[in-house]
């Protein structure tokens, strides 16, 4: 087996494109569902992903083939090809509340002058470009990234902790569970981000130890967000959910910023920058499977077709996407929790090669 | 064609091929055997063609063979040659060539004698600490600056010939037991399979080395300097010499190569830190600057402090230009200024810089044409490129085209178009060795080299993004 990626770049991997998405909107959907306990809505979305990586870590040890292989060995030809054709339509979902978010934040508040669509449309170009790449280059950019994100992440964060008030939070739990559910069930959409170690599998050699890395890194990343969360509401608390934008929201009533000026762009650029990568991640495992379905040898093909498609999703439903916010927020949440974080559960009792030979043999 | 017996048949084939007036074709004997001394005039030293060839030729008498003709000659390098292509190919080399009636075999001997420059410091990379010895047109002297550092036996030299016309003589340079093997066979098969009238430069090569023919981005590396050459080829790469250029071709290339200078090596690792975190922001500084104001002016005002906001407002007031095109305009200007000094006569550079710098600027600006802050940026991200000069031209025009896409899309537009060049610079590979290396993929040990510079001591292994044969570079002693 010849692999394409080190643990290294998969732990990083997570430190780099896990927080950029989750720090536009996401913020405030948590804080109108839950308020206060939004934190806790954060947190059993995090500790689902994380029973998910978890189960994962333990496929990633016994597999000797990538998880392509480990749905042909378990469902036969057929079988495999429809559970991938899910999770094709499980990525384009996925990719489009963080891609449209990031759009409204580039025409309503970054374009101080020219509010205009197309400022957001040369984004598909790069996803495109990206998605025609072999999964190395992926790692590679995790490489770099990772550094980006952490810095922006922290400039950020250093900026508004001194406009805390941690006692926004008190009292716990007040809200009930079904807030703090109906919060985590509409953040299925932003989480879930386990399943891209699915794809992950078998494209790294697995030592000893690594599964500790990689699930460690996970969660370093998660509490990452979780921190963030929490500093968001005990700034703005009751009114955090009008912030739409979290993300140029958080710093503002910085001092350094009072005197000196918006300092805090800087993290804000950081953080677009790695998000244009993060954001194109779906995309990219959309049309890595894509082209395993069809046996497209032509990576560019299947690129077109997810890129291409998510654009003209956008552009046709621009006007009524508080329409497709309402059906992803209510009714594709079952949908991410099945592909995102209960599928991933029984990854370990998938059949390796070693496994399928041995039945054959017997 | 094979030499026959016959002098009279050779000679006529030969001079039927040598036609030009600077060919000497030189009756001679030996005994009793008849001969003809062939070389071009103006390339071959006269006064060791007479003592080493033409004195011992003349005291042979009587009855004279092969095997008294071998003995003869007191040249060094001797060689016999039995075909007139190859005999032909060897005068215009600078040999001289005997050939006897009733031998069907000539001798040739390397007498060559060029004039050269001498050796002096190259001006690319002046030190202000270190040696400052630099290579020279003359593939024989840059081989022996080469000689006089690595005095093992494993450091070997290939030779190689190009150009239809040229004959240009081309040398792969590298040290046995360190640089890849697979390398060397590679690059010497691409370096014979090069059909082209003629080899001018090492430039030539390198654009043939190259596995990308269209990137901007640099695929090999270069060196005028002996001691770099030495250390990198120390590190596992593959030189590649060509007669008549200075500037010696390294592969494989890494990026990073270009922001370590010379001096690092030689001051303390901390100076040479903070020289090099210096050149990679100003590096960045130079290429994002005009590109980032321009996104700023036009689209972005609330990224601008209000006091310096203030500032801008009142210089631009009244200039004709868009910001985009009055950066545009004043950044070509910068270009057509630094072409223009490059290629003056140096008597009139002064003028220049005074034009230029005093007259154009000032009087822009104050004739409002161009504003005051646009001008500052250009010149500091003129300035700031020029820290790391082997980039600058690759540099500039990605200054461009970030200028051109901020203009247009803004800073977003800028956002995207710097992900679409990290993207393309992680994957950009050449010779299996990423470009982007130690940064991507990330090579921990090799940073100790890479944006910063570490304690020479503590650079126990050759770097790991350059595949080599042996690791260990050096052994701290009581260490295992």
């Amino acid at each position: 087996m010849q692999y394409q990626l080190k643990t290294r770049q998969i732990c990083l991997f997570f430190v780099a494109f896990l927080p950029v998405t989750k720090i536009f909107m996401l913020p405030s959907v948590f804080e109108k569902f839950a308020e206060n306990d939004m934190w806790i809505s954060c947190l059993c979305n995090i500790i689902l992903d994380l029973a998910a990586v978890f189960a994962m870590i333990f496929a990633c040890r016994k597999a000797d083939t990538d998880f392509f292989g480990l749905l042909k060995n378990s469902f036969g030809n057929v079988g495999s090809k429809i559970i991938l054709s899910l999770y094709v339509v499980y990525f384009f979902i996925k990719a489009i509340m963080p891609i449209n978010e990031q759009k409204d934040y580039i025409e309503i508040t970054f374009y101080a002058t020219l509010p205009n669509i197309f400022t957001f449309v040369p984004f598909f170009l790069i996803s495109f470009y990206i998605s025609v790449k072999k999964i190395r280059v992926i790692g590679r950019c995790a490489d770099v990234l990772w550094a980006i994100t952490s810095l922006g992440f922290l400039l950020l964060v250093g900026l508004s902790v001194s406009n805390v008030d941690i006692q926004a939070l008190l009292p716990f739990g007040v809200r009930g569970a079904k807030s703090i559910l109906s919060g985590s069930y509409s953040a299925l959409s932003w989480y879930g981000d386990s399943a891209y170690l699915m794809f992950l599998i078998g494209q790294f050699a697995y030592k000893k130890k690594d599964g500790l890395k990689i699930f460690f890194t996970y969660l370093l990343a998660s509490f990452a967000i979780l921190l963030f969360m929490i500093l968001f509401y005990c700034i703005f608390t009751s009114t955090a959910h009008r912030q739409i934008f979290s993300l140029t929201e958080i710093s503002k009533y910085s001092s350094v910023i009072i005197n000196i000026g918006r300092f805090d762009y800087i993290g804000i650029l950081l953080i677009l920058f790695a998000s244009v990568f993060s954001m194109s991640m779906p995309l990219y495992f959309a049309s890595l499977i894509l082209s395993e379905i069809t046996g497209i040898k032509k990576s560019w093909i299947s690129a077109l077709i997810i890129n291409g498609g998510m654009f003209v999703f956008l552009m046709l439903f621009s006007e009524f996407f508080s329409t497709v916010q309402y059906y992803i927020f209510n009714y594709a949440g079952i949908y991410f929790l099945i592909l995102g974080n209960l599928f991933p559960l029984f990854t370990p009792l998938l059949k390796t090669e070693k496994k399928k030979n041995a039945l054959y043999q017997n | 064609m094979k030499l026959s017996t016959d002098l009279k048949k050779n000679i006529k084939e030969i001079k039927k091929r040598l036609t030009s007036q600077d060919i000497e074709f030189l009756d001679i004997k030996a005994g009793n055997l008849d001969g003809v001394l062939i070389f071009v005039k103006d390339i071959t030293d006269k006064e060791s063609l007479g003592e080493l060839v033409l004195r011992p030729l003349s005291k042979l008498q009587g009855n004279v063979g092969k095997s008294e003709l071998s003995d003869v000659f007191l040249s060094p390098e001797k060689k016999l040659v039995t075909d007139t292509d190859d005999i032909i190919d060897q005068v215009l080399s600078g040999f001289a060539a005997a050939i006897f009636d009733s031998v069907s075999e000539a001798f040739t001997f390397g007498l060559i004698k060029f004039e050269k420059r001498a050796i002096t410091e190259p001006p690319t990379s002046a030190v202000i600490k270190g040696p400052r010895e630099g290579f020279v047109e003359s593939l024989p002297v840059n081989i022996s600056l080469m000689r006089r550092r690595i005095k093992s036996s494993n450091l070997q030299f290939e030779n190689l010939t190009i150009g239809t016309y040229s004959k240009t003589a081309v040398a792969i340079c590298y040290i046995e037991g360190i640089a890849d093997k697979k390398l060397v066979k590679l690059l010497k098969k691409k370096i014979s399979e090069i059909d082209i009238d003629a080899v001018l430069d090492s430039s030539y090569v390198a654009k043939f080395l190259g596995e990308h023919k269209t990137s901007i981005f640099k695929q090999v590396g270069n060196t005028e300097k002996p001691d770099i050459l030495t250390a990198k080829i120390l590190e596992g790469r593959v030189a590649v010499f060509v007669d008549g250029s200075p500037i010696v071709i390294t592969v494989p290339y890494l990026l990073v190569e270009d922001f370590q200078s010379p001096g690092d090596y030689y001051n303390s690792a901390y100076s040479a830190t903070v020289a090099r975190i210096i050149r990679l922001f100003s590096v960045v500084l130079s290429t994002l600057l005009p590109a980032f104001f321009v996104a700023a002016e036009l689209f972005h005002l609330q990224l601008i402090p209000l006091s310096f906001l203030l500032t801008i407002v009142s210089s631009i007031k009244g200039i004709p230009l868009s910001p985009s095109f009055e950066m545009f305009f004043t950044l070509m200007i910068f270009e057509i200024l630094n072409e223009a000094s490059v290629r003056m006569p140096k008597y009139v550079g002064m003028v220049v810089s005074i034009v230029g710098g005093l007259v154009l600027g000032e009087t822009a600006v104050s004739a409002g044409i161009i504003s005051a802050p646009t001008l500052m940026i250009v010149a500091l991200s003129g300035i700031c490129l020029y820290t790391v000069p082997e980039l600058e031209q690759t540099f500039s025009l990605i200054r461009l085209l970030f200028l051109l896409v901020a203009g247009s899309f803004g800073g977003y537009g800028l956002i995207l178009a710097m992900a679409g060049t990290l993207i393309y610079l992680v994957s950009f590979e050449n010779y299996s060795t990423p470009l982007f290396a130690p940064f991507s993929p990330l090579i921990v040990s090799d940073l100790k080299d890479g944006i910063y510079k570490g304690f020479l001591i503590e650079q126990t292994n050759r770097p790991e993004s350059i595949k080599t044969h042996n690791k260990t570079r050096m052994k701290i002693k009581g260490e295992k």
